[in-house]
Formats: C-alpha cells, structure tokens, sequence
C-alpha cells in the first residue's frame, strides 16, 4: 500500500486549492493605495552612446509624476555580481558596473534608460513616447568569436578587451596531454548550446511602498529568493539597513532560474518609492520580459575524448566560449565554471579532465542561470560526445557508456567533487526496461512502413544539487554563504507553522514540507503550516534554485524539529516526572520508555506556553526553534534518460514517440511531486532540443521577443513521459538522503533527443555526425541533404 | 466612457469603461477578479482565458465594451455551488495538473469547453485543443491525464512501462 | 535584409534624376509618406505611417541623398524613429543608365529594424522591405511616366494621402 501520510506519501497539494479557483495571490494582483505606475524606456538599439535625453515635454504630460534618468542614479550603487571568477592567471574578473539605469551607454536592446511615474500606465507610456532620446548607434558585439578579436568593438569602454575571464580547471596539462598522446582514437565535436530564454507563465512583477514614519520600504517581487533580493538591493545598490527592508515574494508563477536575480526594475521601484514618497508598481509585459529577464545558455563549445584501445575514456578536454551578456548578472559567472566544470565528467571514471572556459561581453541581454545552469551544458556536450565516439568506433552507446561508468563511491572526480553515492548501472537497466530496448526494432520497421524514419536515443547524466558548503563555496569565489534557515514555530495548542527560507513557485513545499515535520513528529500534517516569502516573517533564508529547496532548507527544518523534540521531551518528562532519556515520541505521544504513562503532544505544547507546571529554572518557557543548516557537500543526483523519435524524411520534422527517466534522486518526499518536476523539466528540454532559440541579428537586435517567434513547447510538442524514481541510493550526508529533483529532466532530455535524431537519419544512411539545437525541421531536412 | 452590463460568474455587474479597456483590465482592475492572468501580449499563452457565452475567449483579446450584455465565466466562478472545486478543478489536483498555478485558470477554463463540446476527448484531441494554452511547469503530462480524468477515462495506465 | 532589381523608366536620364531630386516626388514615392520638407543638399525632414505586421506606427525621421553624381548616381538614406515601436532604416543606392526608350534603374536596397518591429516583425521584415521598395520605385515610374497599363500596382497603405494625384504628374509638371 502507498503511504498516505508523512515522507513517501503522494499527498495531493494543499495550494492547489487557490490556484484552482483564481485565489492566488500573485505579485500584479497586489494594488497598493495610491500607488503609481512605472513605465521604463528602453533601448531599442543594442550599443550606443546617449547624446542627450530631454524630458521636459514628456514632463508636461498628463499624469506624470517624475521621470527618472541615469542621473538620478550617479553616486548609487550598480547591480551586484554574487560571484567572483578568478582567471588562470589569477586575476580577478572582469566586473564592469551595472547601472540601474543606464549611464552614458546603452548596451543591449532593452537596457532600461528613463523611467516614467505617473497615475496611470497608459499615461506613463504615453509620457515615455514624448521622451527626446538622442542615440549615437555603436557598432555591436553580437558573435562571441568577433567579440574576442582584436579590434572589436568594446561593450564596455573602460575594458581593454570583451573577454571577462579565462578559466581553466581540472587535472594537470601533463595528464591530459599524456592521455591524448596515448589514446587509440580521438573524438572531437563542436556545438553549440543554444540560447533560452527562461519564460515563466508569470512575467516579472515588482511593486514598492515607503513609509516615511519609520523610514521603513516594502518590496513584493516576483522572486525565488527573497532574502537574498534584500541584501543585495539593501546592502548594494540603495543603501537601505535589513531592519528598514521588506522584501516579499508572494505567489510566483514559476521561476526556473530567472527570478533568483537581482534586476534593476525592483531596484529602481524600491529608490523611487522613498523618492516620491508613493507606491509604484511595474508590471513587466511579455515583450520586456524578452528583452530584460536574464536568458539562459549560450555556449559554444568543443570538446574531446581520448579512448584506449579497449574504449576506455582515458582523457577529456573542453573549451568553451560562454556569452555573458552586456553584464554580469547576479550568478551570471558562477553559471559556465564552477556548474559545468565540475561536472565534465559525467557518471564515467575518465582519469584526466580538463576544462576551459572564456566569458565574453556582448551587446544581448545578461545570460545567468536557467533550470540547470551549467548542468545542461556540460551534459549536453559529454553525452553528445560518447554517442559520436559509439558511432565512430561502431560499439552499442548503452555499452560504451556501461563500460565505464563509475561503479563504487564515494569518487572523487578530476574536476574537484566527490559524489557520495550513485548507481548508475541500476538506473541504466532501468531505463532499457522502461524504453523496452528489445522492443525497438519492431517499433522502428513500423515506422519505417509508415515512412517514417525512427530513432532511439539514450544519454546520462549526474548533476550537482544544493550547492555548498558556504566555506568552500567562498574559496571559490561565491560573495554569500549557500545554507538555509527554518523556523519551527509551535503554538499552544500544538499546530505549527514552519517558516522556511526556501521560496515555494511550483514546487509544492507548502504540502512536502509538512509531510516531513509530521513524520517526524507523529502528528497530522494539517497541523502544520509553511510561511515562506516573507523578509518580515522569516529568519533567514537563500531561496530556492540549484533543486537546494528540500536538501538544504528541508534539512534546516529537521534540524529545527529535533530541537523542538528534544525541548518537549524535557518538558514531557517534567510533566510525567521520568528521565528525559527515557521519553519516547511516536505517534504524537510522548511515553516513558517501558511504563504505560503517556502525555499528547498537545499537553505538551500547552504546558510550554501555560508554563504552570513547568521545569522554569531549566529550560525557557515556549517552543520554537531555529535551525541554519550548511551542507557537507553537494547533493549527485544522477540518471539515465532515452527518447524515441520519429523523423519525417520529406519535411524534417521530428516528433517524440516515448521518452524515459530513470533517476536516482535519493529518498522521496512526496512522489507525486517529483514526477511532475521531471516531466516539466523534460518538456524544457525537449524545448531547448528541437524547438526553442533565441535568436539575436548581426545589429543586436532581438528578434526572438514574443511567443510568435519563440517557440515555446505546447501540449501538442510532447508525449507523455514514462518516469521512475525506484533506483534510489540515498544523499549521505543531509538527514532526509534527498537529492533533489528540479532540475534533472532539463539536464537530462536535450542530449537524448538529439541522440535519438541522429540515430534515426544514421540509421537510414546520412552520415550525420551533428545537428545543433534547435533540431528543427530545415535543420533536419539539410543534414539529411548532405 | 462606455457603459457596460454583463453578467459575471452569474452576478450583474454595470461600469462606466474606457472604449480600449481590455476584458482582462476590466476583470483584474475593476471588477478585482484576479484568476484572469496575463502571461503574454501578443494572444498566444491562453493564461487570461474566459468564457464569453459559453465559449472560451482570450480575455486580452477582447474589449470589455464588446463584452456588452454576455454571460462572462471567470476561474472564480467554475468552483461548486458550496465552494468545492467541480470536476475539472478536482481532477487537476488529483492528479497534479499545475505547479505554479498561473496558467492554470486558463487551462480549467478551456478544458471546461472542451468537455462541453467533446465529453470524452482523446489524448491527441485534448493536446490539440490546448494549442492556445502555455505552460511552462508541468510538461502537459498531468493537464492532459487530469482532462481525461475529468471526461471520466481511466487514466491509471497513462505512461506505464 | 538586401535585395537588388531593376527597372526601365519611359523618360530621358535628367528627368528622372530630377524626379527624385524633388521633394514632391519623394513625398508621393515614398510609402505611406504625410509629410516631407527640405532640400536635396540639406536633407529632408519626413513622417511617414506605416503598418509591420502587428506594429502600426508614425515614423519620424529623416531622407537624405548622398553619393550624388548627376546624373548617374545617388545613395537615397532614410531613418525613421516609431517610438515604443522601435525603429526602420533603410538606403538605396541608385544607378541611372541611358537605355533604348529610357533610363534604367538599378537599385540595391539595404533595410533594418530595430526594438519593438525588430521583436514581432522580423519573420515579415524581408517580404515588407520588398514591398515598400517595390511600390517606391512604382510610384516614381508612375509619377514620370505616367500610366501605361491598365494594372495598376498594387497601394500601400498609408499611401491615401496621395490620390488625387494623376499618374505622369511629374513629367507634366516639368514638360510644362
């Protein structure tokens, strides 16, 4: 029988209720009293110098309350960068300033200019329209390649050239060199890792109020972490104290690597607030989302493996360009190194890794982290690679990646990690049972008959998950400790709110936190509520990205909860006059280990905040505890994906048959959940695999920036996903042996589509090494041409 | 200023609106019904999804002022008479049909004609139907199970091995 | 977006030079044109309406001619700010040759967007510079030569403020 309750259970989420009947509240459903509407003027070129901006007519306008330019902003502090690259020489990166609005220069269409405050949105637009804007056009850094070139066009005048770092890491030049000195047959690939833009349903959101009284501002954003827009916006950019800064992130309607950051528009909103003494709320449109949240991706790679003459992977090395953007955005450069480096090499023992990796400027929007962040990347080019290197060397892909895959942990890899656990020839064999590898060949005449041509793909990956701990995560240049906080607030009559740093926006916490505490304590989980996107209301908290939420936050929460028992069980043993080693909790029932005495847990409570018959001089009356939990290690969730598609050999065009994932996420909260973060993960990376691109022209201008032109996956583009989580070995180092499950379907799809199209078009003769993302039809139909 | 009449989740409702006020304005700023959400602006994510006599409309797409005398549905108005949530919105928690919840009322809303037009869609049928709904969190797997579920199809063999 | 053509106009070389010299003729050439002031030498001051795809918007901006070398050549500029619809530039330059019945017309055309019509209409860009090209040097022929087939080309829109005028208007107006 499936558990109904507590760790395991499939419980149905609570927070569905609201959503399902229009009660959400989302951050554009937040009106404030009074309050005023921005509307920012952007840039409709990608590099140039501003000549003049005169505002004087737009000022006269009705409606208008203050328009705000770059200058209001001289002597305030840019958007900050969270982490420091350093370059193989040991230099520090390149980290040219970010302006709120933009000073001087603008460098990417959709860099933000002026921003307009009136009564109205239609008024603030109209306003923006009457704007003198003078541009002097600068030629644009668009291609990465071009953009290193000696000569080219500077993104950022004060640089010398548009390279932000030059990072290199792995084993030493000697192993690597050896190792392609000795291999039997080398396997090159150049690809590129395309570019996404994230697009959560709900575009940004930020609305501000001041309160002039005490000095205090609020800010609802649409964030995934909360905490961290706080001190960042605070600390950074406008100078405002923590006690005088409210940060809230209502509900968010997804994020997926996007709402981390810190963006000028919640900034600006919060200074003009204080500024004009009136709320102002923003709301972006879906056209500015194009332009102004952070994309995702972006790199072009090429990478090697040396195998022996027995198909061992003896060496690998890999350089990448990764685009940047026109500035660093706020994990913008932790994204191509330290979450893709570490990750080269995959679920196999290849001894001698080496990456290298350059960041470059370039007119477009700032590229930052996207569901996976680095992860995709990496998997995308080592699982493409192993496919190209079976092909080359005609052995079955499943049987050269078994052959050496790692088999005992801990390992310690090349590129600095140690995995704690894995198995990966469990999720293997699982996976060709779920896909039914023997069944292909009649599936494939089938199609064949229809005239259609069929493949099957098949990749692995692992990725690192709730990144830490703080003090190596330091070392390496992160500018924040990476642990999480929890709150365990008991009441009186024993029910319980949690108050969790991690930011619920689709993943369910408000029902899997709770099964936790409840297993744990033995009590209803409607006992329990979780608090959570609230500066006001919570101690501390990272947020949510890295699928950290239930590894790190979720383990701060137990901690907090063995606090709270351990506190109750003192208390229960002065109520029941026993030894406090000798109380047992279960069920919601406190006992004295061998006696019949029991007290409920609701006694308990009662007595730590009616503390008449209570144990005063020893412990503190009430009962609520905190926890700060800070990994020992990341998390290694890993697996094994395999998609079949069919190629139209007249039209290109791909469709997916069946997909499978097998993961390994460790152990499993709430099952329901996990499976509907790997299908939603899937459908981005079937996305990224054969339909989405965004797509910049020589000039930098975005020609990708709306749903008519960027092809964002529909219910017709994906079949249902067959997806297993029964090959779990457990974290070893967090006390719930959670892995994390966020952002696995998004790493794990791509390279198993275009596994799967070069098998089919292979399999009918075209000798086609490659197709980059997006595979779509023309692609297709070209290759196949020859 | 045009004054419109209409009847929304079976309420008479009256207002004095600017002529270019969309539907969705008129629903989220006036009428502070704030299921109706806005994901796009260019008509294609489907997030502002609402019935408009009986059929699903764009609520973007649509000024208030034509919306002059209709019978109007909103996400707030699907739920049962004694507020727990009809079939539709049942089957989409049972079976996990949203995460974020933002696409969602537009996902109910164009299910609930869909099963008034076809009561027992195929998957193909109901992946077509959706063709004006985005969403980006759950991959379409549960939406299209829940919509099955909802017509009253066993859903209980949907991706078995 | 680059394209090229050509096409053979009934009037000697001077006349057409001088057509598209003058700025009433550039006002009715050019699609979708309201206003145009100005001087060859100095450059003209324009506002033109025109309609990308889902993006309607007046455009103000400037024509300038350049390259000139009369009466062979000409590099004709045009810059057009939309405001919140983002901006149009284009350039043709413009080769005139002596021909059998006429002047030839050899154009190569170069037209960018940029911000907003650049977003939503980049798929249409290519086909809508062809068609404000094409109308562009339809007009001019029409306004020289006046009309000499009954299939008129096709009108673009914007183009309302200009009927009224009789096809060969200009090389009356010159022929005296």
């Amino acid at each position: 029988m499936p558990k109904d309750h507590g760790i395991g259970a499939a419980q149905k989420r609570r927070e569905d209720v609201r959503f399902l009947t229009g009660a959400g509240k989302y951050t554009d459903d937040i009106n404030v009293y009074g309050q005023t509407y921005c509307h920012f003027l952007r840039s409709d070129v990608a590099h140039g110098k501003i000549t003049s901006i005169d505002t004087s007519a737009a000022e006269a306008m009705p409606g208008v309350v203050r328009i705000f330019t770059g200058k209001d902003f001289e002597g305030i502090g840019g958007l900050p960068c969270g982490w420091q690259v350093t370059d193989k020489n040991g230099d520090p990166m390149k980290e040219p300033p970010h302006p709120v609005l933009a000073q001087g220069k603008v460098r990417h269409v959709g860099d933000p200019i002026c921003a307009v405050i009136a009564e109205t949105l239609d008024q603030a637009r109209d306003a923006a329209e009457a704007i003198e804007l003078e541009i002097e056009e600068l030629p644009a850094v668009v291609d990465m390649r071009a953009a290193l070139e000696s000569g080219s066009a500077l993104v950022h005048d004060e640089l010398t050239d548009n390279l932000c770092y030059d990072w290199q890491f792995g084993s030493d030049q000697a192993a690597v060199d050896k190792a392609f000195a000795d291999a039997a047959h080398v396997t090159t690939l150049e690809l590129v890792n395309n570019r996404l833009v994230a697009n959560p349903m709900e575009p940004r959101v930020a609305v501000a109020e001041y309160a002039r009284a005490n000095d205090e501002s609020t800010l609802y954003t649409t964030s995934q972490n909360p905490h961290v827009i706080r001190l960042l916006m605070g600390a950074f950019v406008l100078g405002i104290p923590e006690h005088k800064l409210r940060v809230v992130a209502p509900d968010v309607g997804g994020g997926f690597g996007t709402k981390i950051f810190h963006y000028a528009e919640e900034a600006f909103v919060t200074f003009a607030a204080r500024q004009i003494n009136r709320p102002v709320k923003w709301t972006s449109t879906r056209s500015e989302a194009f332009m102004s949240d952070a994309h995702g991706r972006d790199h072009v790679t090429k990478i090697e493996l040396a195998l022996d003459a027995e198909n061992n992977f003896i060496g690998l090395r890999t350089d990448t360009l990764a685009n940047m953007g026109a500035y660093l955005s706020t994990f913008s450069s932790s994204v191509p190194t330290w979450l893709h480096g570490t990750l080269m090499a995959g679920n196999y023992k290849t001894p001698a890794i080496q990456v290298n990796v350059k960041a470059v400027f370039t007119n477009t929007v700032p590229v930052d982290a996207y569901r996976g962040a680095g992860r995709p990347e990496a998997t995308f080019q080592l699982e493409r690679l192993v496919d190209k290197a079976a092909r080359e060397l005609g052995v079955d892909p499943i049987k050269l990646r078994r052959q050496n895959f790692i088999e005992s942990f801990p390992y310690a890899t090349p590129v600095a990690v140690e995995y704690d656990t894995g198995d990966y020839v469990a999720t293997m064999d699982k996976l060709e049972e779920m896909i039914d590898v023997p069944g292909f060949a009649a599936r494939r005449a089938e199609s064949e008959a229809k005239g259609k041509l069929r493949g099957l793909g098949v990749n692995c990956y692992i990725e690192a998950c709730g990144i830490a701990p703080s003090n190596l995560v330091g070392q390496l240049g992160a500018r924040a400790g990476l642990y999480d906080a929890a709150t365990v607030r008991v009441n009186a009559t024993g029910s319980i709110s949690v108050m969790v740093g991690a930011h619920s926006h689709g993943q369910g916490h408000e029902t899997a936190f709770p099964q936790v505490v409840a297993d744990m304590l033995g009590i209803d989980e409607s006992m329990i509520d979780i608090v959570h996107g609230d500066t006001s209301k919570i101690p501390f908290g990272m947020g949510t990205y890295g699928s950290r939420s239930l590894a790190v936050c979720g383990s701060a929460m137990v901690r907090a909860t063995e606090k709270i028992i351990n506190k109750a069980k003192k208390i229960a043993a002065h109520l029941m006059e026993a030894s406090e080693g000798d109380i047992e909790l279960k069920d919601g029932m406190f006992t004295v280990a061998g006696t019949d005495k029991s007290v409920a847990w609701g006694d308990v409570t009662l007595a730590a905040y009616v503390p008449h018959n209570y144990p005063l001089t020893e412990i503190e009356p009430g009962l609520e505890e905190t926890a700060f939990y800070d990994p020992a290690n990341f998390t290694y969730p890993a697996g094994a994906y395999a998609c079949e598609v069919e190629v139209d050999p007249d039209t290109g065009k791909v469709t997916i048959e069946r997909f499978a994932a097998a993961d390994d996420f460790g152990n499993v909260v709430n099952p329901m959940i996990v499976e509907g973060q790997v299908h939603g993960g899937i459908a981005q990376g079937i996305g990224q695999a054969l339909l989405e691109s965004c797509i910049y022209d020589a000039d930098g201008q975005l020609l990708s920036a709306s749903y008519m032109d960027y092809a964002m996956p529909r219910a017709g583009d994906v079949p249902f996903y067959m997806v297993d989580h029964s090959c779990a070995t457990p974290c070893t180092h967090n006390p719930l042996g959670v892995k994390g499950c966020g952002e696995a379907g998004a790493i794990g799809s791509p390279p198993a589509v275009v596994n799967a199209v070069l098998d089919a078009l292979n399999h009918a003769g075209h000798d086609v090494a490659h197709i980059d993302m997006p595979v779509s039809p023309h692609r297709v139909w070209k290759a196949m041409q020859g | 200023m045009t004054k419109v009449t209409m009847t929304v989740n079976g309420k008479a409702v009256s207002k004095e609106v600017r002529g270019n006020m969309l539907m969705t304005e008129f629903l989220r700023d006036e009428l502070h019904l704030t299921g109706t959400h806005v994901g796009c602006d260019t008509s294609q994510c489907g997030a502002c999804n609402i019935h408009v006599n009986g059929e699903t409309v764009k609520g973007c797409t649509i000024f208030a002022a034509e919306c002059d005398g209709a019978e109007v549905g909103t996400i707030e108005g699907q739920a049962n008479a004694d507020g727990s949530l009809n079939v539709i919105q049942q089957a989409f928690q049972d079976h996990h049909g949203l995460q974020c919840g933002f696409c969602t009322p537009g996902m109910v809303m164009s299910a609930a004609t869909l099963l008034k037009e076809n009561p027992k869609p195929t998957e193909a049928e109901i992946r077509h139907y959706l063709e004006g709904n985005i969403c980006r969190c759950t991959g379409y797997h549960n939406i299209v199970k829940a919509i099955m579920a909802a017509s009253g199809q066993d859903v209980s063999t949907i991706a078995a091995e | 977006m680059q394209m090229s053509d050509t096409r053979v106009i009934k009037a000697p070389r001077e006349v057409v030079w001088a057509a598209i010299l003058n700025p009433e003729v550039l006002k009715a050439c050019v699609p979708g044109c309201t206003e145009l002031t100005g001087t060859p030498e100095k450059g003209f001051e324009a506002t033109v309406v025109q309609k990308v795809g889902p993006v309607k918007a007046t455009f103000k901006g400037t024509v300038s001619l350049s390259n000139m070398t009369e009466p062979e050549a000409v590099t004709l500029s045009g810059e057009g700010k939309g405001g919140a619809a983002g901006f149009a530039k284009g350039g043709a330059d413009v080769r005139f040759a002596e021909v059998e019945g006429g002047t030839e017309l050899t154009y190569e055309v170069d037209a960018k967007v940029g911000g907003k019509l650049a977003q939503l209409g980049s798929r249409i860009i290519d086909g809508f510079a062809k068609k404000m090209a094409d109308q562009f040097f339809t007009n001019l022929q029409d306004a020289v030569e006046g009309p000499s087939e009954a299939d008129e080309a096709p009108v673009a829109e914007g183009d309302a403020g200009e009927e009224g005028k009789k096809k060969g208007w200009f090389k009356r107006m010159v022929s005296g």
